[in-house]
């Protein structure tokens, strides 16, 4: 559980000890009349003066808190109880009792709640003890779906399962494992009912259908005041604002709690800015489509910055393919999304330059990096289910990404559209082109999405793990397309995967990345052949062969950024590992023509 | 087909519905006939009292009665009422279009107010706006509406003299008046349900701006403009609707309280004196009518979702 809400708590808590305590704070009877100095304003005696019959203003508004959420409280609790048991027994036991308890549920959901209220206690007739089964019945639907919900959740996992088989009895396994795992949504509809109740709870006897007179309600203070509000507005404000005052805490409460039950992470904007000026001697390789040097990436974190790229350069040359090849956190990804300023939120570029054919990517105002995204840097992501547009056609889809950076006709660009699914070997592309996202297949839908990148005629193409979410097949169709299209177009292709059989079909050079930094790059071959970093032979060993002996796995697991060790980040997984490599982070060193790694035993 | 099962869940959920209603309203003690009869304060003559329940159908069995009425609402009459023996129907559809004006007024309201605004605070995240209106919308939630009611009438009305406390004119009569009439009890309503619009917008703006379908968009180059339009506020607005639409439904009962405060001669304060006048054909009546509108807009809801939403039509 992360932080709870402990300013909401505090002023939930302040009202409910003020409205315990009510009888013992000395005040006056709140149905004490004084009907000579009816409407009087505030005196010492009364501080918030009197009523239309004199009664003490101060007094009624604390006892009406004590009413009002005494009703809230009980009518909660029992709808909690009845509800959560409903959910259970219907979720736990499925069958009959799933469908009568669900199904009668839904016939309560059938009504508006008000009027759900309204009928029952005018059937029943006013006051406070009907108010409560009245409200407990109109909370009751959201405690039986919450405990339901979470049941089924529970009854899948294994845990459950390996209690039935040790033979537990159903009421016991309900009680020892299902209602702990509800407890957190169930706590938060309970807040929620609660604040409900008390607005339904007021509104009912503003009605004049909940509390009876004289007893204090808030709601009653208000309808009452009403008829004076020309004499003494000031009546009329004081439970408008106790009732408000509360239902603001209360609900703050709930949002709190629900926070707390169910973390999302909160967002803050970036700090800092990438530097302005750039380091001296920073200028871009020759020749190079991108010169990417000293890339640092920051994301801020409630524990404090991490950097899950570290002082990452490299160069993708006209006609090249690059692989970057590395586990997952191992920042490969993120150096993408850094290149193409696409980063979430929390995430920034804190150092370094990205020089795409010479200017640099990092410093150019967003506006003017859009028209060079889908231009002449393009990407395809690894999901292609998500990455398309559930709601829109693909041949628009398409068309959208020609026209964001050519000023053509609609025509001309859907025409455009369909021409690109037939290079990209979508069958019968004409109607194709009016099929959603759902309707084609996954090797299809990345077929549509390198059509979008290659639309414009891209300088540099980055697949993001293209075929990770393919199968086998379908993959090497896309690394075959993506070759042709490279061959064709004579583009810079950065690939990005975690598989090495993928590097070595596709990649001229690899790059090979651990925990956010390079550790070793030379030519595909070259390095295959021969790894000058333990981290790359033991990738090699672990990946899957036809021939040769079986898979070896890599000990260990990858450093968490938070916790990155001293010294060479692969030290506790190395097997080749001396004294001196936790000492200082290696730096990367030539090792051969063309052959870079970052690891001090290399020729060792 | 998948309309169908829906249409076929909701018939099934209303007929439920009003045996429900049938059912508990007979079981309450009360007697609408000895209620009739002693208007005058005086105890009602018990021969009378006889020959009205015998007129009125109440002496026969209970299920007799239940499937009398079932019969007529399969013919889509919902009979005549016990107190002055008008057609139920006729005051249910003079009272009805009221309560619906009210509440597209301030459906409209709170679309026009919250959905803009809340896709603003979400395209200026942590920003000043966005706090302030956050914390606006906190506060319009946590005022009850007729808490909110009130205080229009005791600044418009009472204070500044602007408008009448209340009422209702025709608008054939005189549109303006009507308006403003309207005017104020929609306002009350709109405000909580602007709040609700904009919690609701800004958080599903966020979500969809996370997908990866955005970024898409976004590695596309395509305009931020073009991309809030065409793939951040369609996506984020479905579950905009289905609140909005759930919100309306209830408020269908829920006028109730504005509908007093305001004097406004709608459907659901003319529920409360049914009831107590046990008169059982117009209290079935209007909560059919009520929860018959009520699921249908569920329906409609799942209808536009699957208009919006292709994958949804499977
Ligand atoms: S520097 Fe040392 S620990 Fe790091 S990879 Fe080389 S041998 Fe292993």
């Amino acid at each position: 559980m992360t932080r709870l809400p402990w300013p909401a708590l505090a002023a939930t808590a302040l009202i409910a000890v003020l409205a315990i305590l009510a009888p013992w704070l000395g005040l006056p009877n709140p149905v004490t009349m004084d009907v000579p100095h009816r409407l009087a304003g505030p005196s010492a005696a009364h501080w918030l003066g009197q009523d239309e019959f004199g009664r003490d203003v101060l007094t009624r508004l604390i006892w009406g808190a004590r009413v009002s959420l005494s009703v809230a409280v009980s009518a909660a609790a029992l709808a909690c109880l009845i509800g959560t048991a409903l959910g259970i027994t219907g979720g736990y036991l499925r069958g009959i009792a799933e469908i009568l308890t669900l199904r009668s549920i839904d016939v309560l959901l059938c009504f508006p709640p008000l009027l759900l209220a309204l009928l029952v206690v005018t059937l029943l007739g006013p006051g406070a003890t009907t108010l409560i089964p009245v409200l407990a019945l109109v909370y009751l639907p959201g405690f039986t779906r919450v405990a339901y919900a979470g049941v089924l959740t529970a009854r899948s996992q294994d845990y459950v399962e390996a209690m039935r088989v040790l033979g537990a009895g159903s009421g016991r396994i309900m009680l020892r494992t299902i209602l702990p795992n509800i407890g957190g949504p169930v706590l938060v509809q309970f807040s929620l009912a609660m604040a409900a109740a008390v607005v339904l709870e007021s509104g009912l006897s503003f009605l004049g259908l909940g509390v009876v007179p004289p007893a204090p309600s808030w709601g009653l203070m208000i309808g009452a005041a009403r008829a004076t509000m020309a004499q003494a507005p000031l009546l009329l404000l004081w439970p408008c604002l106790a009732l408000t005052l509360t239902v603001l805490v209360m609900n703050a409460l709930c949002d709190g709690l629900r926070d707390a039950v169910d973390p999302h992470p909160t967002y803050r904007p970036a700090a800092r800015r990438l530097l302005d000026a750039i380091a001296p001697g920073l200028l871009p390789t020759p020749k190079a489509v991108l010169d990417l040097a000293h890339l640092t990436v920051e994301i801020d974190t409630p524990a404090g910055p991490i950097h899950p790229v570290r002082d990452v350069s490299l160069q993708v040359f006209p006609g090249e393919t690059l692989a970057i090849v590395g586990e997952s956190g191992s920042g490969k990804s993120v150096t993408s999304l850094a290149i193409t300023g696409l980063l979430p939120g929390a995430a920034h570029v804190t150092e370094g330059a990205a020089f795409l054919d010479g200017t640099d990517l990092l410093r150019l105002p967003e506006e003017s990096l859009r028209k060079l995204r889908g231009d002449k840097i393009a990407m395809v992501f690894q999901d292609p289910g998500s990455s398309l547009n559930p709601v829109h056609r693909i041949g628009a889809q398409i068309a959208e990404a020609i026209r964001a950076h050519r000023p053509l006709s609609d025509k001309a660009a859907r025409a455009e559209a369909i021409a690109l699914l037939r290079r990209v070997g979508l069958p019968d592309p004409d109607s194709r082109a009016r099929a959603y996202p759902h309707e084609l297949s996954g090797g299809q839908r990345q077929r549509v999405m390198i059509a979008i990148a290659i639309a414009n005629h891209p300088s540099l193409l980055i697949a993001d793990e293209p075929t990770t979410a393919l199968d086998v097949t379908i993959q090497a169709q896309i690394l075959e397309l993506l070759s042709d299209l490279k061959r064709e177009r004579g583009l810079a292709l950065l690939f990005i995967t975690h598989a090495l059989p993928v590097v070595a079909e596709i990649a001229d050079r690899v790059a090979v990345m651990y925990a956010g930094e390079i550790v070793e790059t030379g030519p595909t071959a070259e390095v295959f052949l021969a790894p000058h970093h333990p981290y790359t032979a033991a990738l090699l060993r672990s990946a899957p062969d036809e021939e040769g002996p079986p898979p070896v796995g890599i000990p260990g697991i990858v450093p968490p950024p938070t916790a990155l060790p001293p010294g060479c980040t692969f030290a506790p997984r190395c097997p080749r590992a001396i004294p001196e490599c936790t000492a200082a982070p290696p730096a990367l060193r030539s090792a051969g023509a063309g052959r870079l790694t970052r690891c001090i035993r290399w020729n060792a | 087909m998948w309309f169908l099962r829906r249409l076929g869940i909701s018939v099934v959920l209303v007929w439920v519905a009003a045996s429900v209603v049938f059912l508990a309203i007979h079981l309450v003690p009360g007697d609408p006939a000895e209620l009739l009869l002693s208007q005058g304060g005086s105890a009602p003559d018990r021969a009378m009292v006889e020959e009205l329940r015998d007129q009125l159908g109440l002496n026969r069995p209970l299920y007799v009665q239940y499937g009398q009425q079932m019969w007529r609402l399969l013919h889509f009459d919902l009979g005549r009422s016990m107190q002055d023996d008008s057609p139920v129907s006729e005051e249910i559809l003079r009272r009805l279009p009221r309560t619906l004006e009210l509440i597209l007024a301030a459906g409209l309201m709170a679309v026009v107010i919250g959905i803009p605004g809340g896709t603003a605070a979400a395209m200026r995240r942590g920003s000043v706006f966005d706090r302030a209106t956050s914390w606006l919308a906190s506060l319009a939630l946590a005022i009850p509406v007729f808490v909110v009611g009130t205080l229009i009438v005791m600044v418009f009305a009472q204070w500044l003299r602007w408008v009448p406390a209340g009422g209702f004119i025709a608008f054939a009569k005189d549109p303006v008046q009507h308006l403003i009439l309207l005017a104020m009890p929609a306002s009350a309503i709109g405000l909580g349900l602007s709040a609700v619009m904009f919690r609701m917008t800004r958080a599903a703006v966020l979500d969809v701006m996370l997908k990866d379908y955005v970024r898409t968009a976004r590695a596309k180059g395509v305009k931020p403009g073009r991309i809030l339009t065409r793939h951040v506020v369609r996506t984020a607005l479905m579950p905009v609707i289905t609140v909005l639409a759930l919100y309306l439904g209830t408020l269908l009962g829920g006028t109730v309280l504005v509908e007093f405060v305001f004097n406004w001669p709608g459907l659901s304060g003319s529920l409360v004196s049914a009831v107590n006048a046990r008169d059982y054909p117009q209290v079935v009546g209007i909560v059919l009518v009520i929860s018959v509108l009520f699921v249908g807009l569920n329906l409609t809801v799942d209808i536009i979702y699957g208009l919006l939403d292709p994958r949804v039509r499977k």
